[in-house]
């Protein structure tokens, strides 16, 4: 367990990186703006999370506040706009294996997708367009990342 | 229209499906992934798409059959969907139990309609609406 102390608009806070795990587990993630951190699999506005497990609003302190709060707990943070995937897998395909790569982490679970984005992912195809409605997104493409290959078979030969 | 490939992701190898995102009336944030089934004489949804989009069922009869090595129930509904630009109405059978990971596009509600060019070397499919 990591644990860290920090001081957030003036309010002293002790943070383990499991407890903000489980406050997240049944939290969906709202739109990615440019910031993001890596929690259970799943990305989220690093705002939000820190909103979530300290319980304060979220003017009461800045993304780059909960960025750092969040990083010293051990968790990835990242930028989407510097966000390249550097390791592209050599495989086939219009996105030479990517898009099947950054869909790995969905199997079983309904997503809705913008370019190769996954915007939300859910366990229900309605959870997934409430969230859509909720946030007033538009997706490319909404489908379930097939768990199996009898998911992925449908009718045509593998 | 150009439409690339989709990529899947597989348990021992990737999948890549001649796949396209069709709106279907009442769901407008969330065009569903379809594949392009030349062996499948209808559409045929997923049954919780009819109940998202408010197509009601009601009066449908339901016939049971096959499709990809599952056995399901389905009823069947006059739908408007849209692919790109072009809007077209055509009958979808929602079905239940629906496992797949997409929604099927068949001949007579799909093929009919459109001149669809596969470029499976490309990774890519080049679709055109018949008038």
């Amino acid at each position: 367990m990591n644990q860290v102390q920090a001081t957030i608009a003036d309010q002293e806070f002790v943070l383990a990186d499991d407890e903000v795990e489980r406050l997240l587990l049944g939290v969906m993630p709202e739109p990615i703006g440019e910031h993001y951190v890596v929690i259970g699999g799943r990305r989220f506005p690093p705002k939000q999370v820190l909103g979530v497990v300290t319980g304060l609003d979220r003017a009461d302190f800045n993304t780059h506040q909960a960025r750092r709060v969040l990083a010293r707990l051990g968790f990835t943070v990242g930028r989407r706009s510097t966000d390249v995937i550097l390791a592209v897998p050599e495989g086939v395909g219009p996105h030479r294996g990517r898009e099947a790569e950054l869909l790995r982490a969905y199997r079983g679970q309904w997503v809705a997708q913008r370019g190769l984005e996954v915007l939300v992912a859910a366990d229900t195809p309605q959870a997934v367009l409430a969230w859509l409605e909720r946030h007033n997104q538009h997706a490319d493409a909404m489908f379930r990342v097939p768990a199996d290959e009898a998911e992925a078979g449908g009718s045509a030969p593998a | 229209m150009r439409f690339a490939f989709k990529e899947l992701p597989g348990t021992k190898n990737d999948y890549l499906r001649p796949a396209v995102p069709v709106q279907v009336e009442g769901i407008s944030r969330a065009p569903q992934l379809c594949l392009l089934d030349t062996g499948s004489l209808h559409n045929r949804f997923g049954a919780w798409v009819a109940e998202a989009a408010g197509v009601d069922l009601a009066a449908a009869p339901e016939e049971r059959f096959g499709v990809g090595g599952f056995v399901t129930s389905a009823r069947r509904a006059s739908v408007q969907l849209t692919l790109g630009d072009t809007v077209w109405e055509a009958p979808v059978w929602f079905c239940d139990p629906w496992p797949l990971a997409f929604h099927l596009l068949g001949q007579e509600g799909f093929f009919r309609w459109f001149d669809v060019r596969m470029r499976a070397g490309a990774y890519e499919m080049e679709i055109t609406p018949e008038h």
